[in-house]
């Protein structure tokens, strides 16, 4: 049963991903290139699982028959850190998937909702939000500048009635609303 | 007679106007991200979990298993059209519906799915309600042994059962159940690991956490791998199944509701390991398996039932012992919890109308789920044309506006975008965040369990396995694991013969010409019983 991947599925998850691989019986290279680098992951574990392990240990353990605040994260985190060590060693790096420009692109896209959030907090929801929608619509959904900006007018608006107006969610002051009123 | 009252109370409630609307929002929704490729079960419900302080329980609860089973129906829309599953579960159902799609056959295999996923979803209706009443009962006399062993089997079937590294998937659970730690301790009332944050008290926020992981790490990911979807083209006609194909695919309907409501109760258990088991049993049992992949109407019939049984039956161990099989059922088990109901053996008692309520809305939803199909089938494949790029932005936006709506504070805000950068980057390395949020859920029940067993026993670990229930749970988790370890063993042993030049990986990703066969038996620890 010949699977063609290009018509194949969106890629979803790695559960789909495992299927998948399955089913196209090979799977286009997704190596990262320099070899070593996929270990960063599992790294990253262990040291969440060794610092886990400190912190757990300063608060008391106590012992089974009483049990310390510090027992049970003790206990969690030896077997994070136990995982993330076995994993460092034996890993499979087909796991990892390459960066690629639409990696860089999802991760500027964080960025932006960063800006976002913080923004909010500033100058309300509605200038935000709409330039949040025109970064989103513009850059990742490609749509052309008449319909991002559309959308994102409309998007910003809409969702400033249903939740601000409709459902009485007390949003940040409004920086545009403010204005508007003189 | 308990039985009777407790069905004719769940009516009442599922037939009030209110829940009428519930329902019909729940399977709708579930439909339409069935049917987009960038938005799963999860993480809609994921989103929607804010939505789910305004109304009453029962309504939240009856809402959120419409989307759940709703979704199963319409992920079975675009794996026949255009072999893209709309979710995993569906992914089976691409084998061989693309293939009768492809030889004109699209209506009847829509048509036999929908037939099939209503067959499925009302005998495991019926076996919810058999089930559960007795199994809560029984489940009353559990003690904190027992509650450890349940929620570590749990957590060890959903590690087992991912199609991902049961290893990562392990470290995800742990890293869970570390995350589930800070805030206060539950017996001592000492804070941990709160980094003399006022706001990490009460813990991280399970909403934050899942809306995070589910909602924004999976629409980023998703984002970024989603490819153009084809333009949909041809009319779909005939979609009543003739009489042959009923007559064809009706022991599949009854094998795959069996089996689906089987796996379902198992936790772990769930969609995508149901469909595929009963895939390969209907390969297996066929006269001429070769016609599987290539538009057998079994093929199609068997999975599909069986992924709508075990959907509903995930909810017996959740509304019985207070355990969530599956990511979507702890998902559901958060929402009870934020309206201040613990799911467990008291269920019943205490909040009929939550547990009558929801199995009864599952006979409504089911009905309309099948008259929705079948008629407007055409009109849901138009929704594929919504970019993916507008979904993810407006989704997006909703998202953090939604959160910020909890507690009016900012902060949930930032929680929910570290969450979604990092289930982003847990994807795209292979670490399943579903364990994580699995075990999230359960870590609080399994520490206050494991506490009170160890004060129970003066600090013997022996009593875990000298009770009863408990020894046979444990028994139950170590014959898993060494089921598992033996089964990989072989596995890799026959790839050794097998392989051809083409070997990739080294979780042993042959060639092999039955994909269907190993995807299953890979996970497969309960679906071959």
């Amino acid at each position: 049963m010949a699977v063609d991947r290009s018509s194949a599925a969106p890629e979803r998850g790695a559960a789909e991903r495992g299927l998948e691989r399955g089913l196209a019986g090979h799977r286009p290279a997704g190596r990262w290139p320099r070899g070593q680098l996929h270990r960063i992951g599992p790294l990253v574990v262990l040291g969440v699982g060794v610092s886990a392990l400190v912190g757990a240990a300063g608060l008391a353990l106590g012992e089974l028959t009483a049990p310390g605040a510090g027992l049970w994260p003790f206990i969690v985190a030896l077997l994070l850190t136990g995982t993330g060590a076995v994993l460092v060693v034996v890993d499979d790096p087909a796991d990892y998937e390459p960066w690629t420009r639409g990696t860089a692109r999802i991760a500027g896209g964080l960025v932006g909702l960063g800006v976002f959030v913080a923004a909010f907090g500033a100058v309300g929801f509605l200038l935000p939000s709409f330039l949040m929608l025109l970064l989103w619509l513009r850059v990742f959904g490609g749509e052309r500048w008449r319909w991002a900006i559309g959308l994102a007018l409309a998007g910003s608006v809409g969702m400033y009635l249903l939740f601000a107006t409709a459902l009485g969610v007390p949003f940040p002051a409004d920086v545009l609303l403010i204005f508007s009123r003189g | 007679m308990d039985l009777l009252d407790g069905i004719s109370q769940g009516f009442a409630v599922a037939l009030d106007p209110i829940n009428i609307l519930y329902v019909f929002l729940g399977v709708l929704i579930g439909t339409v991200i069935g049917v987009l490729p960038g938005l799963g079960p999860t993480a809609t419900i994921a989103l929607l979990l804010p939505l789910t302080y305004e109304i009453e329980p029962s309504s939240a609860v009856i809402l959120l298993a419409g989307i759940y089973y709703g979704s199963m129906y319409g992920g079975t829309i675009t794996s026949v059209l255009l072999r893209l599953p709309g979710e995993a579960a569906s992914v089976v159902t691409t084998f061989d519906g693309y293939q009768m799609a492809k030889q004109g056959r699209a209506g009847p295999a829509l048509g036999i799915a929908a037939i099939g996923s209503f067959a499925g979803g009302i005998l495991s209706v019926i076996g919810l309600i058999l089930l559960a009443p007795p199994l809560a009962k029984l489940a009353v006399s559990f003690g904190p042994p027992e509650y450890v062993a349940l929620a570590g089997l749990g957590i060890l079937l959903v590690t087992y059962l991912g199609t991902g590294s049961a290893l990562k998937s392990l470290s995800m659970a742990a890293l869970g159940l570390l995350l589930s730690t800070v805030g206060q301790d539950p017996i001592a009332g000492t804070t941990r690991f709160t980094f003399g944050q006022v706001a990490l008290y009460d813990g991280l926020d399970f909403v934050a956490v899942a809306m995070g992981l589910f909602g924004v790490g999976e629409i980023l990911y998703n984002l970024e791998n989603t490819e153009k979807v084809r333009a949909i083209k041809g009319k779909i006609a005939n979609i009543w199944p003739s009489g042959k194909d009923l007559r064809d695919s009706s022991g599949a309907i009854v094998r795959g509701s069996v089996l689906g409501f089987l796996i379902g109760v198992l936790p772990g258990g769930g969609g995508v390991v149901s469909s595929l088991a009963s895939y390969a049993l209907e390969k297996r049992r066929a006269k001429d398996p070769s016609r599987f992949g290539k538009g057998a109407i079994e093929g199609v019939a068997g999975p599909e039932t069986a992924n709508n049984a075990s959907s509903t039956s995930a909810f017996v161990p959740l509304l019985t012992l207070g355990i969530p099989a599956n990511v979507v059922m702890a998902l559901i088990f958060g929402a009870l919890l934020i309206q201040g109901i613990t799911p467990g053996p008291r269920l019943i008692q205490e909040h009929p109308d939550v547990f009558w309520g929801v199995i009864a809305s599952m006979f409504i939803g089911n009905l309309m789920l099948l008259a929705l199909n079948i008629p407007l089938v055409g009109v849901f494949v138009q929704i594929l044309r919504v970019r993916a790029g507008i979904l993810a932005a407006f989704a997006l936006l909703i998202t953090m506006a939604g959160v910020f709506s909890i507690n009016n504070d900012i902060t949930d805000m930032w929680v929910v975008l570290g969450f979604g950068a990092l289930g982003w980057l847990m994807k795209k390395t292979g670490f399943e965040p579903g364990p994580l949020v699995l075990a999230f859920v359960l870590g609080p029940i399994l520490e206050r369990a494991f506490r009170q067993s160890m004060l129970l026993s003066g600090g013997d670990l022996g009593i875990f396995v000298s009770r009863p229930l408990s020894g046979g749970i444990v028994a139950a988790m170590a014959l898993i694991i060494v089921f598992s370890a033996v089964a990989s063993r072989r596995r890799r042993r026959m790839l050794g013969r097998v392989t051809a030049p083409v070997t990739d990986t080294a979780d042993g990703d042959d060639p092999a010409p039955d994909p269907a066969a190993r995807a299953a038996s890979r996970g497969s620890t309960s679906g071959e019983s």
